[in-house]
């Protein structure tokens, strides 16, 4: 029963809405989409979520509409609302009969404005240039044709004063885009150029233009706008309501968008302040009546009858042709209509491909503006694809090091490769995030093919390799903390060998000075050939002092931090170090040494105290493998061999009882050790030291018995050396 | 004791040798020098009075090694060890095979004197007591063989009645044999007689 009543209550409900829904509750909205479909919807489609909240009945919905699509959408009624410039405003206005609701505040900077205009201008220098009759026979650049503030508010002010554009300069160019038409003139390939406001004021503060160098062709003012201005001021965009849509809904859509506090998310995402009341279109209006343009592009000087009397045989031939073009034309059009579709459901699937990449992909054009940013760019840079797309990467990504000098655009690889077409590499550089931090990248640039194979720009893919750089510079670290312990570890087990080193000497001086005092104690002191022995033991006492500061300093430079950096070093001074520190236990254990040293190696390029950790390693290791061979038949042999390709060979032999092949394999792995004391670390270390310069140590048996370990350094010229080079060679600069 | 007392110096670090002997030789010792142990056993005199300092590690022959020849000797100097650190167990091991000090190096110079001093008088005592040994068994040597056999049995503590029949003579006999045993080895008494005859013995 009260499943009944349920469904019942349920079928009046939904009668009901839809007798209040006697209009389509969803509600679309055409916006002129001049920056790409994707762009359109991230920047409206919060506005129309906005209308959604605030009138639920309704669902709002963004139809982005091309240039060439805004016409037909609104004469067969497929929107009901029209979001587009003023120039196309007035077109539909007079066709179709829509109507504004409102006008939008535009940010330009900092501040909201309702109107906007052109600027014409020419560099500082050009004194021949001063007013708009200047214009007349110099080369002139405007950013579009269709481009209501890129051109055609200046032609107006140009045409009033009897110039016409396309027949009186000597040339006439449009640059496409407004950064463009401002470099040339400023480059001086133009004489004159028009743009719209605040676009000369805009590259001042970012492209750093110098507004000096820029004269104001026509200068007008206007208390209330502050741009440089060359032309009337005409309205911003309107908002408006096809003519089939009902006032009611228009209504209630105009005041939510007055109420659209400022600052709101979706004010902000479409880049404007506020809406407000709807100014009046009638400039625009004039605008396009007086320049003939499209809807008033039909009136004729002459009346129609003229025409017909005139050229009616023209007439009767040119309207068979258009019978013949209009059937060939529909067709066109429909077979255009399906392509496009195709086209933008191709575009719309390369676009969730590249937003699904995990790695950063933009693409640069010719003139290093950014062409297309996927959604990792915008999470790995903090940098949102509308900041991008359109602005230099170069400027945004890379202006500076990572030191924070300057990055001068040449030596930018995405700037190489847009010119010379090589696809490049870059594992190490850096990218500035958008809250001025920075990131490790690495990255390739591959250049985009356009027609007939000429390059139109570049593909960036990159990777934050952040994480990455920061574990290697850890494991670079501990890896210098390691060889310095174990540096430590071995010291340790040296340490009786080193304390008796100094307590040789500590003895000596001892005995001596206690000598002396007790002969200058004695009644013939002041025989003078007891004070001359005096002073010869003096001199001794002191010689011992210095070989005990130097056993000191070779252990202060042996348990030095590690630098991680290489650099030339004696071989001879490490050899001095090894020997010091370990020639104790090679006497101890009746180990006899032989040095065969190849004199004509002097440095080598190394890290030097993990070079003599390593031979230090390799010595005491021989030491102890030859401990159960006969006294008088341990020989140790360092030896070290020029081996003329541009290394070192340092070897360490001994003449024990030699390895086993089993024990070989594994020798260099940690904690495999065949001694009772250590902790099996010294080779495993050592092989680690030896990696890091470039090389590995080698085990080879000797033919005499015994067991050869060694390893290779690269060889360099002495430092002092090249720098006396250098310095005759800048002397021999000067002189010549 | 009219003999010169010398202190031989045995080490292979010639810096050490000559620090020392100069040290010596300050406080108006005579020295004598030597770079191995080899050496030194090749002049080795065992007449010569006086104390050897020994380095217990050196090159070729060690101090232990030294030590160990010398101990066969009957007179042999008393030995000073010097050892560098970590060798205690070293010295150790050589102060209980028998040498009289070890000092550490660093080593302070009045402890080393000291060492010597003492040294020295024990070989002057060892030396005193082996001439005191000679000169008794010299007089031992001037005995018959029946005054020596008489003499054992003395020092036994057996009386002349039972020493008699022990070696079938009469009790006259073996008194008249003591009376010259006392008299030749010039004892007072029987607890002097004793005393020659133990001090003889090895121990």
């Amino acid at each position: 029963m009260i499943r009944i009543v349920s469904l019942l209550w349920l079928l009046l409900l939904s009668m009901t809405n839809s007798l209040a829904y006697a209009e389509d509750p969803f509600i679309k909205i055409g916006v002129l989409s001049h920056r790409g479909d994707t762009f359109t919807l991230n920047s409206w489609g919060p506005t129309a979520r906005y209308l959604t909240n605030k009138l639920p009945d309704y669902d709002f919905e963004i139809i982005p509409l091309d240039f060439d699509e805004v016409d037909s959408a609104v004469k067969n009624d497929e929107v009901d609302f029209i979001l587009v410039n003023p120039g196309i405003y007035v077109n539909l206005e007079y066709k179709y009969r829509v109507s504004r609701l409102g006008t939008m505040y535009n940010l330009r900077g900092d501040d909201a404005y309702k109107v906007f205009g052109g600027v014409i201008f020419t560099r500082k220098d050009r004194e021949d240039i001063q007013t708009l009759e200047d214009l007349h026979g110099k080369s002139f650049m405007a950013v579009d044709a269709t481009s209501l503030g890129g051109f055609q508010m200046a032609w107006r002010e140009l045409q009033a004063k009897g110039i016409n554009p396309y027949e009186d300069f000597s040339k006439l160019e449009f640059g496409g885009i407004h950064d463009h038409v401002v470099r040339s003139v400023i480059n001086g390939e133009i004489d004159a150029g028009t743009v719209r406001t605040d676009i000369l004021e805009r590259m001042s503060n970012t492209a750093g233009l110098d507004l000096t160098q820029v004269r104001i062709i026509n200068p007008q003012t206007d208390s209330n706008f502050p741009f440089r201005l060359s032309t009337r001021l005409y309205p911003e965009w309107p908002f408006s309501k096809l003519q089939k849509t009902s006032d009611e809904l228009a209504k209630k859509v105009a005041l939510a968008l007055f109420a659209m506090p400022k600052e709101h998310p979706a004010a902000l995402a479409g880049k404007y302040a506020v809406w407000d009341l709807p100014l009046d279109y009638q400039q625009v209006h004039e605008l396009f009546q007086e320049l003939r343009l499209p809807p008033y592009d039909q009136i004729g000087k002459f009346t129609v009858k003229d025409v017909v009397k005139k050229y009616w045989y023209w007439g009767v031939a040119a309207a068979i042709v258009l019978l013949g073009m209009g059937v060939i034309t529909s067709a066109v059009v429909r077979r255009n209509k399906r392509l496009k579709r195709i086209q933008l459901r191709m575009e719309r699937h390369y676009e969730r491909l590249l937003d699904s990449v995990g790695d950063g992909i933009y693409g640069v054009d010719l003139n290093g503006n950014c062409t297309f940013a996927n959604k990792a760019t915008e999470n790995i840079t903090g940098w949102k694809t509308a900041q991008l797309v359109g602005n230099n990467q170069h400027t945004i990504l890379h202006h500076s090091h990572a030191d924070g000098t300057h990055y001068p655009v040449e030596e930018c690889p995405v700037y190489k490769t847009t010119n010379d077409s090589l696809p490049r590499f870059i594992d190490d550089d850096i990218f500035w995030k958008a809250d001025g931090s920075t990131i490790s990248v690495e990255y390739s640039c591959t250049p985009i093919k356009g027609p007939r194979n000429t390059t139109i720009g570049s593909a960036v893919v990159f990777r934050d390799i952040t994480q990455r750089e920061l574990v290697k510079k850890k494991t670079i670290e501990h890896q210098l903390q390691l060889f310095h312990v174990a540096r430590l570890s071995t010291l340790g087990e040296m340490a009786s060998g080193i304390a008796h080193e100094l307590n040789q000497p500590l003895t000596v001086i001892n005995n001596y000075s206690r000598a002396c005092i007790r002969m200058l104690g004695s009644k013939d002191s002041t025989d003078e050939s007891m004070q001359d022995q005096c002073s010869e033991v003096m001199e001794k006492i002191s010689k011992q002092a210095e070989r005990a500061g130097a056993v000191i300093k070779q252990i202060r430079h042996f348990v030095n931090k590690d630098l991680p950096d290489k650099k030339p070093v004696k071989v001879s001074e490490m050899l001095d170090v090894v020997l010091e520190l370990t020639h104790m236990e090679i006497e101890r254990k009746m180990v006899t040494l032989q040095l065969d040293i190849d004199d004509s190696v002097e440095w080598v390029l190394a890290q030097d105290t993990q070079i003599e950790q390593v031979i230090i390693n390799l010595v005491r290791n021989a030491v102890e493998a030859m401990e159960d061979t006969p006294e008088g038949q341990r020989n140790l042999i360092i030896k070290t061999e020029n081996q003329q390709d541009g290394k070192l060979k340092i070897s360490i032999s001994d003449s024990g009882s030699g390895i086993d092949k089993e024990v070989v394999e594994q020798l260099f792995d940690p904690f495999i050790t065949t001694k009772e004391q250590g902790m099996g670390l010294g080779l495993s270390i050592s092989q680690g030291i030896i990696e890091t310069h470039d090389d590995k140590i080698i085990i080879e048996d000797n033919v005499e018995g015994g067991v050869c370990f060694s390893f290779k350094l690269p060889i360099v010229k002495s430092p002092k050396i090249e720098k006396e080079n250098n310095i005759r060679k800048t002397k021999n600069k000067e002189v010549a | 004791m009219s003999e010169q007392i010398t202190v031989f110096i045995v080490d292979d670090d010639e810096e050490v040798r000559d620090s020392l002997k100069l040290l010596i030789e300050s406080v108006g010792l005579e020295t004598e020098t030597f770079d191995s142990a080899q050496s030194y056993l090749d002049s080795f005199d065992r007449s010569r009075a006086g104390c050897l300092i020994l380095d217990v590690r050196m090159k070729g022959m060690s101090g232990l090694t030294l030590q160990e020849q010398l101990s066969k000797e009957p007179i042999c100097p008393p030995i000073i060890i010097i050892t560098g650190h970590g060798d205690v167990q070293m010295a150790v091991r050589a102060v209980k095979a028998g040498a009289s000090e070890f000092l550490e190096k660093p080593f302070n110079e009045q402890e080393l004197l000291d060492s010597i001093h003492v040294a020295i008088e024990k070989d002057a005592e060892q030396r005193g007591r082996a001439s005191r040994l000679a000169e008794i068994q010299a007089k031992v040597d001037n005995l018959t063989d029946r005054e020596k056999e008489v003499m054992e049995l003395i020092v036994t503590g057996m009386q002349n009645k039972n020493i008699a029949s022990e070696l079938h003579i009469s009790q006259s006999t073996v008194e008249a044999h003591r009376s010259k045993v006392m008299d030749k080895m010039q004892a007072r008494t029987l607890s002097d007689l004793m005393r020659m005859i133990i001090s003889l013995r090895p121990m």
